[in-house]
């Protein structure tokens, strides 16, 4: 009868949102690298729904010039001071994750969407498609992704899709790596030669066989790739190639650089914490997960 | 495969890398609108005038002719003439490039020490509470962005408790001399060299101090990516059966991990350090602008507002080569000491 029981719940487990769940049950169970991925995942959703409510809960307009003396410590009426041209430190910090975390999203899903299927076919197909493709990625692997990022919103201009393409452009190697040496060994394994074998298609057996095998491996990649997504942002705005009209805490960064021989800094550690958490939230998730698959 | 086959192997599968990533740049920056002319003329100049600079820099050539002429020059060391003040690029990187190679010496230095020590000690103690800590640091290390990093270090140090300075190499207008003997005259650029050469110890230790935030800066930031190479890799080491008999032979634990295993391990540790090169140097860009340090990072960010198109492209080229040459480089060096790798 328990028999019986547990066979129905793994039948279940093949429906999307009942997968999905029983995914996240299964990093939050207990095990090593959970208190990363709960640690992580505290500190992402705090900065998640904290931009989501910033018109609710931010004070002052994060753009409005002097609602306050300019460069004043942090006191009762501005509980994290006031930058040089006088606006309310605490809205900004509140609103400050909005462009940066959507940058992050639209650049994760460009990768997800350039790099997933040239890894799979590349990797499956193999020959000089293979080579050539590998060359290619390594080449721009084994450079400086900030100088291609500097390079690419430089000449295309500031906006939040040529961020987001400047951070696949260079990301998009590191998923192909991940992904070309899992499918080498797993198209190997005697289940993918048996689903060739009675004629299943290339597709078929790449999207219903290795493509499940190598998702966990991609959500790793993918929350680095947040972590990255957040600190190329932040660099981006901090020479100057940023929307320094937002608020931004990369952009409060670049301003409060100038303020430093004053000593104001206020304007720069608050910011400067709220990249590092964020950055810290994804680094935490990914190693518990990269620990997780370690033990599995 | 002998070490020179190796070498040539090596040395062919570097080039079409580099032709693919200077091709890239080199389209990239011409497709789009914005060139450098119309960006140094205002809108309703003299269109003769306008004609005449296009002319001067080869842009009215077909683009396939820009692109051949690029990779002529280039194969005789010509990187082109800026667009902006007419000086050649190749005189120009090469003058900022002492300032940069100083910086990265420094912080691979800070990173190396700070790898190793934290590193071999959380293999020790692998999965104990030092692990974890060890785990942590790194993490968080690389959470940070290494200019916030820098602006707390330059708030601390710089300006509250005034012990170093923030900005720059050396105080303005100093110059190390360099070694002056007769006709013999060398001058490297790297200031602490300079300032040795020239017998100068106080300012050979005032160039240290200029140094130091900025090495400190970018190595720390780098170390986390270090400890978890030294982590693993001791990890390996010390499953080696030679790490056993030495433990069997009852050796003390301090002696068994730094005496055998660290030394053992300590070759390849480096040598994937090396390959990290790119890592270096891509932090570079943001520690000089940060600094202030004229170094070859921040000429990219300085000609990247101007467009100017063979700046960039030298720069790129440049650091393209650069990188492949200290990655083989260093391949070459561990393939000649480890001869297991050429096989």
């Amino acid at each position: 009868m328990i028999e019986v029981v547990k066979d129905q719940e793994e039948v279940e487990t093949f429906g999307l949102m009942p997968r999905a769940m029983h995914a996240v049950a299964s990093a939050l169970g207990p095990g090593s690298g959970r208190w990363f991925i709960v640690a992580g995942g505290i500190i992402i959703g705090f900065i998640v729904v904290m931009s989501l409510l910033a018109p609710l809960i931010s004070p002052y307009d994060p753009t409005t010039l002097f609602v306050g003396p300019d460069n004043s410590p942090p006191n009762a009426k501005f509980p994290l001071g006031t930058d040089q041209y006088g606006r309310d430190m605490l809205s900004r910090i509140i609103w400050g994750g909005r462009f940066m975390l959507t940058v992050a999203v639209m650049a994760v899903l460009l990768c997800l969407a350039i790099g997933v299927p040239i890894g799979l076919a590349s990797a499956y197909r193999g020959g000089t498609v293979d080579k050539v493709v590998s060359l290619v990625m390594d080449s721009m692997y084994a450079f400086p992704s900030l100088v291609l990022a500097i390079v690419i919103i430089g000449v295309f201009g500031v906006n939040a899709i040529n961020e987001a393409i400047a951070i696949a452009v260079v990301y998009v190697p590191s998923y192909y790596r991940v992904i070309r040496s899992q499918v080498l060994t797993i198209k190997e394994l005697p289940y993918v030669e048996g689903a060739k074998s009675i004629g299943s298609k290339s597709r078929h057996i790449l999207g219903s066989y290795i493509l499940p095998n190598i998702l966990p491996s991609v959500v790793v990649v993918a929350t680095i790739n947040f972590a990255d997504s957040i600190l190329t942002t932040a660099g981006l705005d901090f020479i100057g190639l940023g929307r320094l009209d937002l608020p931004d805490w990369g952009v409060d960064l670049y301003y409060g650089r100038a303020a430093l021989p004053i000593g104001a800094w206020w304007i720069i550690l608050f910011s400067g914490t709220m990249i590092v958490l964020s950055a810290l939230g994804f680094g935490l998730i990914s190693e518990g997960l990269a620990e997780r698959r370690g033990r599995e | 495969m002998t070490l020179r086959t190796y070498i040539l192997t090596r040395i062919a599968l570097t080039l079409p890398m580099l032709l693919f990533l200077l091709s890239l740049v080199f389209l990239v920056m011409r497709i789009l609108p914005g060139n450098p002319v119309l960006l140094r003329f205002e809108k309703n100049a003299n269109p003769a005038l306008i004609a005449e600079y296009t002319h001067r820099l080869g842009l009215d050539l077909p683009l396939w002719q820009q692109y051949v002429n690029y990779l002529t020059g280039l194969l005789h060391g010509n990187l082109g003439q800026s667009m902006v003040t007419f000086d050649p690029v190749a005189n120009q990187i090469l003058s900022r490039f002492p300032a940069t190679l100083e910086l990265t010496i420094g912080a691979f230095i800070v990173a190396a020490v700070v790898g190793l020590v934290f590193g071999s000690t959380a293999a020790r103690r692998a999965g104990g509470k030092t692990d974890g800590t060890v785990k942590v640091y790194g993490i968080l290390i690389y959470a940070f962005p290494i200019f916030f990093l820098g602006m707390m270090l330059q708030l601390v140090f710089g300006i509250w408790l005034r012990w170093l300075p923030i900005a720059g190499r050396m105080p303005a207008g100093l110059i190390p001399a360099g070694l002056n003997l007769g006709s013999v005259h060398i001058q490297t650029g790297l200031y602490t060299v300079d300032s040795l050469l020239a017998g100068n110890i106080r300012e050979f230790f005032q160039a240290i101090e200029y140094l130091l935030l900025p090495c400190l800066t970018l190595g720390l930031v780098i170390s986390g990516v270090f400890v978890r190479m030294t982590r693993s890799n001791m990890l390996e080491t010390m499953k080696m059966e030679f790490v056993t008999a030495a433990r069997a032979r009852g050796l003390k634990d301090d002696t068994v991990v730094y005496g055998y295993a660290l030394r053992n391990a300590l070759l390849p540790i480096v040598t994937i350090m090396g390959l990290q090169f790119a890592l270096l140097l891509g932090g570079a860009i943001l520690t000089e602008t940060e600094f202030n340090i004229l170094g070859v990072g921040s000429y990219l960010v300085d000609r990247i507002n101007f467009r100017d198109y063979t700046a960039v492209q030298g720069t790129v080229v440049f650091l393209a080569i650069l990188i492949s040459m200290v990655s083989l480089l260093v391949d070459v060096i561990y393939a000649y000491l480890d001869p297991r790798i050429r096989l």
